[in-house]
């Protein structure tokens, strides 16, 4: 029974006190984030990785990843009401949801959304669970040979899997490793593309990347759209759904877990994926498929769960291999280095009350979600009525304070501008950002591993396909490779992702 | 009839790809590159600039040859109010004051966009500076001044 004794001991870490707060913050902020349009959770994570430095590692992770899930929770409650998606991952919701709230069933909608997300985040907790022990005992035969093909697959899953051009993510995934070698050489203490700069002789800091890329940039290009007018016109009658809604809902509920859990493992499966297809898939397996588009309950439940499940499956890669699924995990890896550990297959091993306390944290934060979204309703309506024009100089003012927290230098702030206009020119150019922030936080453990299995294998490349693991890790890339030559595959993939 | 060619988000992609893979070769040119067995610092940079430059090369070929693709017009407003916005605080804050560099950052950031209202953004870059000065300075204890020095 080690899955049990290990989900008490995370529970007994994440019900102390103060990390109950912690996850409470955590989650409020989220659904903050996920209601407001034009803010995402990447730069709200990445502003408030200052604030974590303080707290002991596991209080940190559980605000931090309650901030992502509960951006999941409020980006449906923004669909469902103004038909604007709060976040990527509810453009679907928007379909059905707002059509249902159009119906006078806004509710009904909300509610299902609500109990779908807690449904497929308790169960996706009890999956982390229950995969998190094979894949750490795998992880213990790992050596610099294995470890360095999955970071390997990891950044070309991520690529493949992701949104826009494979080869200008593949640029993008390089100039990231290329950017995080920047600093002092670890075993030859030479300075490499410091340009006599002292303050990045330890390497980039990422936050101020991150910040400048998706927070900065994303503001700039938000402000040269056309304003929207934001009506929130449906007034919420009764929250409680019938009990033939939830007879129609729980199937779709059940089905769209499952497959969130399933495609939130995949690197790059992040957002956008669970959704979309979970959405497709009730609509082939729904007896009238026509009612979707028109407030079919099913379109709501399938996707809202998906989602969820998704978001929260998203962590097995990261906290049992060090290996993150989307950006958002690539900037929580960070969060860990800063913290002094060093996210890696030993992790679990090493870090047990981490990894467990995070885990527990989940189904803890769920819960308090789901008490936080459904009686407080009109407090996170209300907020969608602060005006943008008010909200940017907010936010431009706490990314420069949040940089400036990170390592007390404003020299952060610098380089966050620095990376804003170079993410403003990404954006114009058609560039997606995401890949260059995987190379910049996997770049310098691609290189340590390589350099260490180099050493071992005395410069014979060849060790990556002698090892069994290695090679299976590596035949996986070889395939992603081939399935996107084939066009029949990449059709398909472009299906998928069109919005 | 001259059909208009190239790609200009590819071409400028590319450009800006062999610029940094430019930048990375010429700044690692002192480092010892080393044997496979043996790597040394300008090992990895060096293989992975020389990578960047090949895709760099890629897509500027591929834009200059593909059908016309336009680049969305840049605004000049918003890229300067943030930019300036940013730069205002970074030259500001350890002088002035965390205080007054902050009124100053949110001022300019909202110049921004056209919805601005003067006496709204005033009162709201007050609220909003002493927000930032009770939360960073006094809970979060961030050495920086509050006023000038």
């Amino acid at each position: 029974m080690e899955l049990l004794d290990n989900l008490l001991m995370g529970l007994s870490t994440a019900l102390q006190l103060h990390n109950l707060l912690f996850c409470l913050i955590g989650v409020v902020i989220g659904t903050a984030i996920g209601v407001l349009p034009g803010i995402g959770p990447i730069p709200a994570v990445a502003l408030l990785l200052p604030f974590t430095f303080g707290l002991s590692p596991p209080s940190a992770m559980i605000m931090l990843a309650g901030i992502f899930y509960g951006a999941q929770y409020g980006g449906s409650t923004t669909a469902i009401l103004v038909n604007v998606p709060g976040e990527t991952s509810s453009v679907v919701t928007c379909l059905d949801g707002h059509e249902m709230a159009k119906q006078g069933k806004a509710g009904t909608a909300l509610a299902i959304a609500a109990i779908a997300s807690f449904f497929a985040g308790t169960v996706a907790t009890l999956v982390i669970a229950v995969l998190s022990l094979p894949l750490a005992a795998l992880a213990l035969k790992f050596t610099a040979v294995e470890y360095f093909s999955l970071l390997v697959l990891g950044l070309i899953a991520a690529v493949v899997l992701a949104h826009g051009s494979v080869a200008k993510s593949l640029a993008m995934v390089l100039l990231g490793i290329l950017l995080g070698l920047v600093g002092i050489d670890v075993s030859s203490g030479a300075p490499r593309m410091t340009f006599g700069v002292a303050e990045i002789s330890d390497g980039l800091d990422f936050v101020p990347v991150a910040m400048g890329m998706f927070g900065l940039a994303e503001i700039i290009a938000n402000l040269e759209r056309p304003a929207m007018t934001r009506v929130v016109s449906q007034s919420i009658r009764s929250l409680i759904p019938s009990r033939a809604d939830l007879r129609a809902a729980f199937p779709a509920m059940l089905r769209g877990t499952l497959l969130g859990s399933v495609l939130g493992v995949l690197p790059g499966g992040g957002a956008a994926l669970p959704p979309f297809s979970s959405y497709a898939l009730e609509k082939k397996l729904a007896r009238d498929p026509s009612r979707f588009g028109k407030g079919a309950i099913e379109g709501v439940a399938g996707p809202e769960a998906a989602n969820n499940a998704g978001a929260q499956t998203s962590f097995i890669p990261l906290l049992t291999l060090g290996i993150p699924a989307n950006a958002l995990m690539a900037l929580m890896i960070g969060a860990l280095m800063m913290q002094g550990i060093q996210p890696g297959p030993q992790i679990m091993r090493e870090q047990p009350e981490l990894v467990w306390g995070v885990i527990a944290s989940m189904w803890v934060g769920n819960l308090m979600l789901l008490v936080i979204n459904l009686p407080l309703i009109g407090l996170w309506v209300s907020m969608l009525k602060i005006p943008y024009r008010l909200l940017f100089p907010a936010i431009v003012l706490f990314c420069c304070i949040g940089t400036f927290g990170i390592a007390n230098n404003l020299f952060n702030v610098w380089l966050m501008l620095g990376c804003a206009l170079v993410g403003y020119f990404f954006i114009k150019v058609g560039v997606e950002p995401a890949p260059l922030l995987f190379g910049l936080v996997l770049g310098p453990q691609l290189e340590e591993n390589f350099r260490r299995a180099m050493l071992l294998a005395d410069g014979d490349l060849s060790v990556f396909l002698r090892r069994p693991i290695s090679a299976t890790l590596l035949a996986i890339v070889a395939m992603l490779f081939l399935l996107m030559v084939f066009p029949t595959i990449r059709r398909s993939r472009q299906d998928a992702l069109a919005e | 009839m001259n059909v208009r060619r190239t790609d200009w988000q590819d071409l400028l992609f590319g450009l800006f790809l062999i610029t940094v893979a430019g930048i990375a070769l010429v700044a690692t040119r002192n480092l010892s590159g080393g044997t496979a067995a043996d790597m040394g610092p300008g090992y990895m940079p060096r293989a992975i600039a020389i990578a960047l430059l090949a895709f760099g090369l890629w897509f500027g070929i591929r834009g200059i040859s593909r059908p016309f693709l336009g680049i969305a017009p840049v605004l000049a407003r918003p890229l300067l109010a943030i930019t300036a916005s940013v730069a205002v605080f970074a030259l500001t804050a350890s002088r002035l004051g965390l205080a007054l560099s902050s009124f100053a950052a949110i001022l300019i950031a909202s110049l921004a966009t056209r919805e601005a209202r003067p006496v709204e953004t005033v009162l709201f870059a007050l609220a909003l500076s002493a927000a930032a000065v009770l939360l960073f300075i006094k809970v979060l204890a961030l050495p920086v001044p509050i006023w000038p020095r």
